[in-house]
């Protein structure tokens, strides 16, 4: 009993869309557990809040609100413990059923990754607008577009996945060691969670440990550059509310999609720092072409103090080889049980 | 008992989900029908991106020495879990429980990578959580 139960829940999580679901390692005080001292933002020696150092934003915390805390904003502490004992065990071999494809996907164990085991903000969901904690119903537009994806030239999801394996062009741009997209090269993942924030007079710059790259955004009041001009991470113009950097991005490609979402997403990030080791990074999402209404998912970005490591990933993707290589084997080997 | 049973599903859900978010389809990889086990020592580490991949010399039952390539996670994390290059030196023996690619060729991913006496290789701390299957003694 206890074995089908691991088994139907690994099934559900395959299929759930909960599978943007990631994890954390850190523990950070929720944001408003400061509420009460006095703690101002440190500033640049030009005056900016100081927003730099090196963060994580690994979290257990689940994307959109489970069914079982619908109605509630957040967790109980008995349910916070429950979570991340729960994440600790299942970091290891439990529930791991060998001969499966979960068990595939899941390869090792957590030495390997770094989804982490910590609940970053007792949030029941990242998605803390709408308030049912879900993100908003797609349009009828953006499920007739998705019905038609498989006729574009290349596939343009951002997750480990594809949508076959004739070319490498039906691969994610994920595994084509492109880009997650926007803002998902901003939001966690099973590991390298980590950004590093410098800024200079006029500039913020993101530098973005998966995948690599960093975002140059400027904050002198440029307007954005001409519609015309397309890019895989969009064109990002910032500038400060307060202690808040707000950076508004739109002229994104059509080549990638987030959620359903491409060429005509704008996103509004919002990045205050709220203790001296966490900065409250929200997004609001923006596309009436793809989502019935904007929606905004909030993440904390919790200071490690560790370096920043290279991850050039075409340096060895042997992946994708044997991803396309190992289609065309069970091909050879179907259409010899076909003779 | 209802509401821990929920609880525990939902971190179920959690979990498993999050093994999807690699940098790629390990399930598109590799075979999840060819389970398979490789004794042997190890030869060199590509410690490369997006992950690692130990080579390591596996002889057959007729003495016969092949090569094969055990994909590893990334060398990013590896590195903040304080393993290097020189962490896996040349003629380390190595028991592998892993899955066989799918192009039939000598690669397997590493579900298990053990030291012959049972000892993980890849042993975490607490905070990293290994495995717990009872083939290492520290686990007792």
């Amino acid at each position: 009993m206890i074995k089908r139960f691991f088994t139907i829940a690994a099934s559900v999580a395959m299929l759930s869309p909960l599978c943007a679901l990631v994890q954390a390692q850190q523990s950070a005080a929720p944001a408003d557990s400061t509420a009460g001292k006095k703690w101002t933002t440190p500033r640049t020696p030009w005056g900016e809040p100081d927003l730099q150092g090196t963060y994580s934003n690994r979290t257990i915390t689940p994307f959109e609100r489970p069914a079982n805390v619908a109605g509630r904003e957040f967790f109980t502490k008995e349910e916070v413990a429950a979570l991340e004992k729960r994440a600790q065990e299942q970091s290891g071999d439990e529930g791991r059923a060998k001969g499966t494809r979960g068990d595939v996907e899941r390869a090792y164990n957590d030495f390997w990754w770094d989804r982490g085991t910590k609940v970053t903000t007792p949030r029941t969901s990242l998605v803390v607008d709408p308030a049912d904690g879900k993100v908003p119903a797609l349009t009828e537009e953006a499920k007739a577009r998705a019905a038609d994806e498989g006729k574009r030239p290349s596939f343009r999801g951002a997750g480990a996945n594809g949508r076959g394996t004739d070319t490498w062009l039906d691969r994610s741009t994920f595994e084509r060691c492109i880009t997650r997209g926007m803002p998902g090269a901003m939001s966690p993942t099973a590991y390298n969670n980590n950004y590093r924030i410098t800024q200079s007079p006029g500039y913020v710059a993101i530098q973005i440990e998966m995948l690599g790259g960093a975002r140059v955004i400027p904050t002198d009041g440029r307007t954005h550059i001409h519609q015309s001009i397309r890019q895989w991470m969009g064109d990002s113009v910032g500038r400060w509310e307060g202690e808040t950097l707000v950076v508004d991005t739109v002229n994104f490609t059509d080549k990638v999609l987030y959620r359903g979402a491409a060429e005509n997403l704008h996103l509004v990030e919002r990045f205050t720092r709220v203790a001296p080791g966490q900065i409250d990074y929200r997004v609001t999402i923006t596309d009436p072409t793809t989502f019935t209404k904007p929606w905004t998912l909030a993440i904390p970005y919790v200071d490690t103090g560790e370096d920043m490591f290279e991850y050039a990933c075409h340096e060895g993707n042997y992946g994708m080889e044997g991803i396309l290589s190992g289609a065309r084997e069970e091909e050879r080997a179907a259409a010899g049980k076909g003779k | 008992m209802r509401r821990r049973a929920l609880v525990t599903f939902c971190g179920l859900l959690l979990l498993s989900t999050a093994g999807l978010s690699a940098h790629h389809s390990f399930a598109a990889e590799f075979d999840s029908n060819k389970p398979i086990q490789l004794k042997g020592t190890v030869t060199r580490v590509e410690w490369i991106n997006p992950h690692t991949w130990i080579h390591m010399a596996v002889k057959d039952a007729d003495g016969k020495t092949e090569e094969w390539m055990i994909e590893g996670g990334t060398p990013n994390t590896l590195l903040r879990r304080g393993l290097t290059k020189q962490s896996l030196p040349e003629g380390t023996e190595i028991v592998v429980d892993g899955y066989r690619a799918k192009n039939g060729s000598n690669r397997a991913n590493g579900r298990d990578v053990t030291f012959p006496d049972g000892r993980k290789l890849f042993m975490g701390s607490s905070g990293t959580g290994a495995p717990r299957d009872g083939r290492d003694g520290s686990e007792k």
